[in-house]
């Protein structure tokens, strides 16, 4: 169901089955960085209880990033999305609501993931559910996670699921590092 | 060198009233005066003309690998290369070199000359960033400096080139045959085409149809005789998964003397050394994760590498393969992508300004650098090409043609493949890397594998010990109708072989019955130290190589070889 809401101009309004509105918003972002940095900065979202919000890769009509957003209590005024953007914006919402996709940037406990946690930890304190290996293998509830104060779990099935490779003996860590050495970098 | 068995060509039509006569194959060879016979075998060598040219395809009647032999080679020597079955000088290279006409670089072309030669090559493809500063100044300045350098270290081939900005894509290597237009080729080459000087570098339809136009200017350029050969491969292309399988495609299809192949290992080899003694980021920097420029269809699995492979050589039955079972020629290479090395004494040189002298100031002496992810030219990654002769022309050709395999650490020392008619024994016989075999159907036909092993130590000091080689077939199965296909279902690993320690040569042989369907093959060897059941399952391939670890990878204790492939076609 998509709801076209007036106060919000041209956001999309989405209904969970647990009545929880997800709202889709695009604004052209060109990366990832750029979308979280305008979640952090702009909306505000550390301080915002129980939300869940996440990046949407999109290709069209341009390739950018798209933004969902959940939240139990309601969520400030936002941006009105553009028009060419709107189903961009659509299709965020659309993929968060089912669990199909969507990388989350902010979750219930997402400020505890930081320094090198057990698998069984990181499920306690967040709201991730699943950690798997890539190429789908499960680790040990023991096994040591490196998280490097970065962890960006992702929508699969419904069920939001940690990504994460081997990084040393032993040791897992997120597939996705917060750094990645950029194409044509200046490493000195 | 010795002779070289002679390949028929079938030349089809390809006339028009605007086309000199050695480019219209309606005149025959023997109503062209002696400069224009001249100028069509030359065309025909570089496999610029008729088939050779028009083939996108082995099922087309052949392609450059069944170039005659050159007849005017530009070089003499043999340039250290190993002619390790008396047919080919193979020549070892690296077509991937910035200096410090790259904002993100910093040695001279001297400094990488010099330890290129030092390290073992032949051959080598300077290839600084383009950009609007190396379009306007880079790309003019650094001729002279090449020039000097080709006078000065006369055994080793340095080509002008430039690592382009694909409109809508990655990196690639471009480079040409040297002569007095090479550099105002490169240089409106960058101008009109290249990604970060026109702001085309994001995904679109019109962006990709500019890099589609810029491979066909290179070969407009050849064709109108400015220049003498011109090559484009891509590099690291699963880095930031932004080489759609339809953009490889259609880059081969719009040239297929110009755009040739892609690199089967990226470089920067050793960043994924551990730290603190090393740079302790993901094997060739490959880090990264989708983004939205990304091709949404592959999978995480590609953005990392595998044996310090690219995830699109190192899947058995997947990207390159899927290529191949259409028949089509796309070859890889290994590359060390040197910007600042590994271990390395030097710094940029103090007080420079890059912007506005197009360039940094010549390095200088400076603190060890451990932080660096980059070998030297040679130090660990080579791209060996059979060339008819040690020259510019001859090792283009031998690239063009598909005569190349690569290796990391120095694994192996020779590579002599062949598909051959089972009855036909005579060393040489058959078709080697890049070629195809064309028999009747039914013919039996066997591989044949003789592999000189390392005698003497790699640049780690140590004699690498090769121990298992595998054989990849596939069929060819004709054009896809879904030009994004990543997938080539047949392929699989047939056949592996142990290597027994001790020996300076192993000799294997493969047969592949009574072929009487169009298939291919391709080999790959590793030292056994890290394996793991392929992407497409262990039934594909049992011991392919393993995802590098993250900061956890040491580059010298997993080495592997690839060959490219050979066709066998019945008819």
């Amino acid at each position: 169901m998509v709801l076209r809401q007036p106060d919000l101009g041209p956001a999309i309004l989405t209904a969970t089955a647990t009545a929880v509105t997800v709202i889709g918003i695009s604004l052209g972002h060109a990366d990832d960085a750029a979308a979280e940095h305008w979640l952090h900065d702009v909306v505000g979202v550390a301080d915002l209880p129980g939300l869940v919000a996440c990046t949407h890769l999109v290709r069209t009509p341009r390739p950018h990033v798209a933004i969902s957003l959940a939240a139990p209590d309601g969520l400030p005024d936002l941006p009105a999305t553009p028009a060419d953007l709107v189903p961009a914006a659509e299709l965020a919402a659309d993929e968060h609501r089912a669990g199909r996709s969507g990388r989350a940037v902010r979750y219930p406990g997402v400020d505890r993931l930081v320094g090198t946690l057990t698998v069984a930890e990181l499920l306690d304190f967040s709201a991730i559910e699943q950690v798997i290996m890539l190429g789908g293998a499960v680790p040990e509830p023991e096994t040591p996670v490196q998280t490097r104060d970065f962890v960006r779990p992702q929508w699969i099935n419904g069920v939001l699921t940690l990504i994460t490779t081997a990084v040393g003996p032993g040791r897992i860590g997120p597939f996705e590092l917060p750094d990645p050495t950029p194409c044509c970098a200046d490493k000195h | 060198m010795g002779h070289h068995h002679h390949h028929h060509h079938h030349d089809h039509a390809a006339s028009g009233a605007d086309v000199p006569a050695p480019l219209d194959l309606s005149v025959p060879d023997a109503e062209l005066s002696p400069t224009e016979a001249s100028r069509r075998t030359f065309l025909r060598n570089a496999g610029l003309l008729g088939a050779g040219a028009a083939a996108s395809s082995v099922l087309a009647g052949g392609h450059a690998a069944h170039a005659a032999p050159a007849n005017d080679h530009s070089g003499g020597g043999t340039g250290g290369g190993q002619a390790n079955d008396g047919e080919f000088v193979w020549l070892a290279g690296d077509h991937h070199i910035h200096t410090q006409y790259s904002s993100d670089a910093m040695y001279r072309v001297v400094d990488q000359a010099k330890h290129a030669r030092a390290y073992g090559l032949d051959w080598i493809v300077i290839t600084d960033h383009g950009n609007a500063t190396h379009s306007r100044i880079g790309v003019e300045k650094v001729n002279p400096d090449i020039v000097e350098t080709r006078k000065e270290i006369k055994d080793l081939l340095v080509y002008q080139g430039l690592e382009w900005n694909i409109p809508s894509a990655e990196h690639g290597t471009v480079f040409v045959q040297p002569g007095p237009n090479e550099v105002a080729v490169l240089k409106q080459f960058e101008t009109d085409y290249d990604g970060s000087v026109n702001g085309t570098s994001s995904p679109s339809p019109e962006n990709e149809a500019l890099a589609i136009a810029g491979i066909k200017f290179l070969g407009d350029e050849v064709r109108r005789r400015r220049i003498g050969g011109a090559l484009f491969l891509a590099n690291h292309p699963s880095r930031r998964g932004v080489d759609s399988p339809h953009e490889v495609r259609a880059w081969r299809d719009a040239d297929p003397t110009v755009a040739v192949g892609m690199e089967g290992a990226p470089g920067h080899q050793a960043s994924s050394l551990p730290a603190p003694n090393g740079p302790g980021r993901g094997r060739g920097y490959y880090e990264g994760s989708p983004s939205a420029a990304s091709f949404p269809g592959y999978p995480l699995e590609s953005y990392r590498t595998w044996g310090g492979f690219d995830w699109m050589t190192s899947t058995v039955g997947g990207l390159w393969d899927s290529l191949l079972a259409e028949g089509k020629p796309w070859w890889i290479s290994a590359n060390s992508d040197s910007h600042i090395n590994y271990l390395g004494t030097s710094m940029r040189g103090p007080d420079s300004d890059f912007n506005a002298n197009g360039k940094y100031n010549d390095p200088v002496y400076g603190p060890l650098i451990t932080t660096a992810g980059d070998f030297w030219p040679g130090q660990y990654s080579r791209t060996h090409v059979g060339a008819q002769a040690f020259g510019y022309r001859a090792v283009m050709d031998a690239i063009r043609a598909g005569r190349v395999w690569v290796d990391h650490g120095g694994l192996i020392r020779g590579l002599d493949m062949r598909v051959r008619r089972l009855n036909d024994q005579r060393p040489g016989a058959g078709a080697t890397l890049g070629g195809t075999l064309k028999i009747k159907s039914g013919t039996s036909v066997v591989v044949t594998l003789d592999i000189d092993l390392a005698t003497v130590p790699n640049w780690a000091q140590f004699v690498p010990k090769l121990a298992r080689v595998d054989l990849i077939v596939g069929d060819v199965t004709g054009p896809v109708t879904d030009q994004d296909t990543f997938t080539a279902p047949t392929t699989r690993v047939a056949a592996s072989f142990e290597v027994q320690p001790g020996r300076k040569r192993v000799s294997f042989s493969y047969p592949l019955g009574r072929v009487d369907r169009p298939m291919y093959v391709r080999v790959r060897g590793t030292d056994g130290n890290r394996s793991a059941p392929g992407l497409m399952g262990a039934a594909v391939d049992p011991h392919g190589p393993a995802m590098d670890v993250l900061g956890d990878a040491d580059p010298w204790l997993d080495l592997w070889f690839y060959g490219n492939p050979i066709w066998v076609l019945p008819s």
